[in-house]
């Protein structure tokens, strides 16, 4: 059915929604030129430096990649092993010392939320500090060695899981602490009985969440000297043993992948 | 009882992982302690610099570039890839396998591992951060994106294909309109990841405020060091609260 | 003369469960029919072969000379683009305008990359704020689709489907989400719509009064079959009975 009619005149959107498209219009503008101004002042190098750059080392990257390095697998599986370590123990020594400490950050244990403040904010201050650099004055200070990993992801990870498990506390059902404090438990039993039973299969979520991360934390760790599969690697890196490199990043990648989907199913099971 | 078993169980699976896990690495909390103690013997001996503020400045900066070219890039090149990771909205199946496990892939090498590689491959500056991020990026937000995309209420695109609408003008009317404010808040906080981590990439050559470190810790100017922790410190604060303002906005 | 044509449709889905067994029907240009049966009965399997959001795995559905059944691609998205269908959960793009909504009503006749950019045609957004304005909620263009009531997003879906220009009209259980005043409104804008442009109709219902108040031809079907093929006159509650294969009941009545 064809439509001859001629359009009659088309109702204009209200200023409102005019206003909307043109101040996303103008955002979207800024972006793209801040963009522009971004690429434009980098010190990207010249297209030919680029090309020569890539023409060299691509193709034997390419058939590095594809003819891993079987003998340094022994090598590259048991510095895996110690980075799996490495993310244990961090991980554990997080999550210990951030139970504690994320009651002093939760908003209702305290009898309100602005005597949580200092708490989150030691939280925060915790987490802004780059990994990396912990494990760097780490190392400076104490060694090299997994060792400086293992506190550098340790501490790191209190302050998120200082956050997450006081954001859990939060918003547990308060019913259950007024419950035992109806009945005339003190402090101590509401905490164990009504806060703790509630808390503790998202807390162990969290801390599974934390170790997938903490494990690729630890894969590259490792390149400032502090334990794991990251200093082998960056050697080699260095180097350009590409069919060795290969070999570590199977490694790597198999591992993260096989954790992943472990740490998955278990957390899936829990919440 | 069967609770109780695994239970048990648990706990001494647990139990057995930390012993192996402490004769491994060679921890012990002995190392804790005396680590504990170096550390806070050493950042004793901190006093910043402030005269090197206008060295750290330029890169500074140079690191902040190298966040948001890279999340720019990587989101224009990942948001195809998200739809066509998602089960509603892929090809075929083939195209659905392919995309995911690339996706995976991407997902699983750490941002600094990339930024390694392609310093490597690319020599030092500041294009190998970018494209590390890039990738790095990409993986992240594919990830985000297609749980958001596949949780889409199926209804409206029925609606469309019954129209006769193509896929992708399908996924621009359905879906789009329903996953667009959650994906923005997915990119403020992969902005965010990436300035930490191009904070760092400069350790091993990939541009920015980590080749200062660099420098400074070769040459032990551990008061160079102790200036340019306080400024990451403060720039990744500020950043951290933008993007957490600038998402819950969004909500 | 014949708009839509059923040869021996079956439908067995991939459970093993057979929600079609060997339905022949013609339905004549401009007939308004109302399919009636209990849930499960294939009422909703057989409305989607017509656009063939499900495919028959035995026999094929002739939509004006096109076999719908064994169209791919470009072919298929052009023939659905003359079928307009409405669903019970209306099936709007919530968070879009409802402008939006209805112009993408559109998106079959256009040509792709145009759809994509949102590129619509003067013509095309008049058009889209006639319908609205034929299923009588033109003020309400620029609104946000979830602020509207039930009817009214029911409407749009409407203007959606008319906005498409069809020849053919879906309709699977179009009120059954609203409630009896407004279930009324909403049949009554469809059959009015459906005469003035001549739109061959099929509507799912399991409402008897409404199936009889509006249907120019009702079709039972029960377990797959169609077991009754006539007017309203002919319905009778006896008929309807054996359609349902059970006594009727209060809920199978719309009531005012």
């Amino acid at each position: 059915m064809t439509d001859t009619r001629i359009p009659t005149e088309i109702p204009r959107a209200p200023a409102s929604v005019r206003r909307n498209r043109t101040l996303m219009l103008i955002g979207a503008g800024l972006m793209a030129v801040l963009f522009v101004v971004a690429v434009v002042t980098m010190d990207l190098p010249t297209w030919r430096r680029f090309m020569s750059g890539l023409e060299r080392n691509f193709m034997p990257l390419m058939r590095g990649l594809v003819n891993p390095e079987t003998e340094i697998f022994g090598l590259a599986w048991n510095a895996m092993v110690e980075t799996f370590f490495m993310a244990i123990l961090g991980t554990a020594l997080g999550a210990v010392l951030a139970f504690p400490l994320s009651f002093f950050a939760s908003g209702n244990l305290l009898g309100g939320t602005r005597w949580a403040l200092p708490g989150k904010a030691v939280l925060v201050a915790i987490r802004t500090f780059p990994e990396l650099v912990l494990a760097i004055i780490f190392v400076a200070a104490a060694g090299p060695g997994p060792t400086a990993g293992i506190m550098a992801m340790g501490i790191h990870s209190i302050g998120y899981l200082g956050k997450v498990f006081s954001d859990v506390v939060e918003g547990i059902d308060q019913g259950p602490m007024e419950a035992i404090r109806a009945a005339g438990g003190n402090q101590l039993q509401t905490f164990l009985y009504a806060v703790v039973p509630q808390v503790l299969p998202e807390f162990a979520s969290h801390v599974l969440y934390r170790f997938e991360i903490n494990l690729r934390a630890a894969t590259v760790l490792g390149m400032v000297g502090a334990g794991g599969i990251g200093l082998p690697l960056i050697q080699r890196l260095q180097f350009r043993r590409w069919d060795e490199v290969s070999m570590l990043l199977l490694v790597i990648v198999g591992v993260i992948i096989v954790v992943d989907a472990v740490s998955s199913r278990v957390r899936s099971r829990l919440v | 009882m069967a609770g109780r078993i695994r239970g048990a169980i648990t706990v001494a699976l647990l139990a057995a992982i930390f012993i192996i896990a402490f004769r491994q690495t060679g921890f012990s909390f002995g190392a804790l302690w005396s680590g504990t103690e170096d550390f806070f013997r050493f950042f004793g001996r901190l006093v910043p610099d402030w005269t090197a503020l206008p060295q750290i400045w330029p890169k500074l900066v140079e690191t902040i570039q190298i966040a948001y070219v890279a999340t720019i890039v990587g989101t224009l090149i990942g948001l195809p890839l998200i739809f066509l990771a998602s089960a509603n909205t892929t090809i075929n199946g083939v195209t659905l396998w392919v995309s995911r496990t690339i996706l995976t892939i991407l997902r699983s090498i750490p941002d600094l591992l990339w930024a390694a590689l392609f310093v490597a491959i690319l020599g030092l500056g500041s294009l190998p951060g970018v494209v590390a991020l890039t990738f790095f990026t990409i993986g992240v937000l594919a990830k985000l994106g297609s749980e958001t995309v596949e949780a889409a209420d199926p209804g409206p695109l029925e609606a469309l294909r019954a129209a006769g609408a193509g896929r992708n003008r399908t996924i621009i009317f359905a879906v789009v309109p329903q996953v667009a404010a959650t994906m923005v808040s997915y990119i403020l906080y992969v902005f965010e990841i990436n300035v930490r981590a191009s904070v760092v990439i400069g350790l091993v050559g990939a541009g920015g405020i980590g080749q200062l470190l660099n420098t400074y810790l070769s040459f032990f100017d551990y008061p160079g060091v102790a200036a340019l922790i306080i400024v990451i410190f403060g720039v990744v604060l500020l950043i951290d609260g933008f993007s957490v303002w600038a998402r819950s906005k969004l909500i | 003369m014949t708009h839509i044509q059923f040869n021996d449709v079956e439908v067995v889905y991939k459970t093993g469960l057979k929600a079609l067994k060997g339905v022949t029907l013609e339905v004549p240009r401009g007939q308004f029919t109302v399919i009636v049966g209990l849930s499960g009965a294939g009422k909703s399997t057989l409305i989607r072969t017509v656009n063939s959001l499900v495919v028959p795995t035995k026999g094929s559905v002739v939509v004006d000379g096109v076999d719908v059944t064994a169209a791919r691609g470009a072919e298929l998205r052009r023939a659905r683009s003359d079928i307009g269908m409405i669903f019970q959960t209306f099936n709007l793009v919530k968070r879009s305008s409802v402008l939006r909504n209805v112009l993408s009503g559109r998106l079959g006749d256009l040509p792709a990359w145009k759809g994509v950019l949102s590129a619509f045609p003067r013509e095309d957004i008049a058009y889209a704020h006639e319908c609205l304005a034929r299923v009588g909620i033109p003020e309400k263009a620029f609104v946000r689709a979830d602020a509207l009531s039930g009817g009214q997003q029911q409407r749009v879906g409407i203007a959606r489907a008319l906005a498409q220009k069809p020849t053919v009209m879906l309709a699977d259980e179009p009120v059954a989400s609203l409630d009896p005043p407004t279930s009324r409104a909403v049949m009554n804008d469809l059959r009015r719509i459906a005469r003035e442009d001549g739109i061959t109709t099929l509507v799912n219902l399991h409402f008897i009064d409404m199936a009889r108040e509006y249907a120019d031809r009702i079709i039972g079907m029960r377990d797959g079959h169609v077991v009754f093929d006539g007017t309203p006159d002919e319905a009778t509650d006896s008929a309807f009975e054996d359609i349902y294969g059970r006594p009727l009941e209060q809920k199978d009545l719309r009531g005012a």
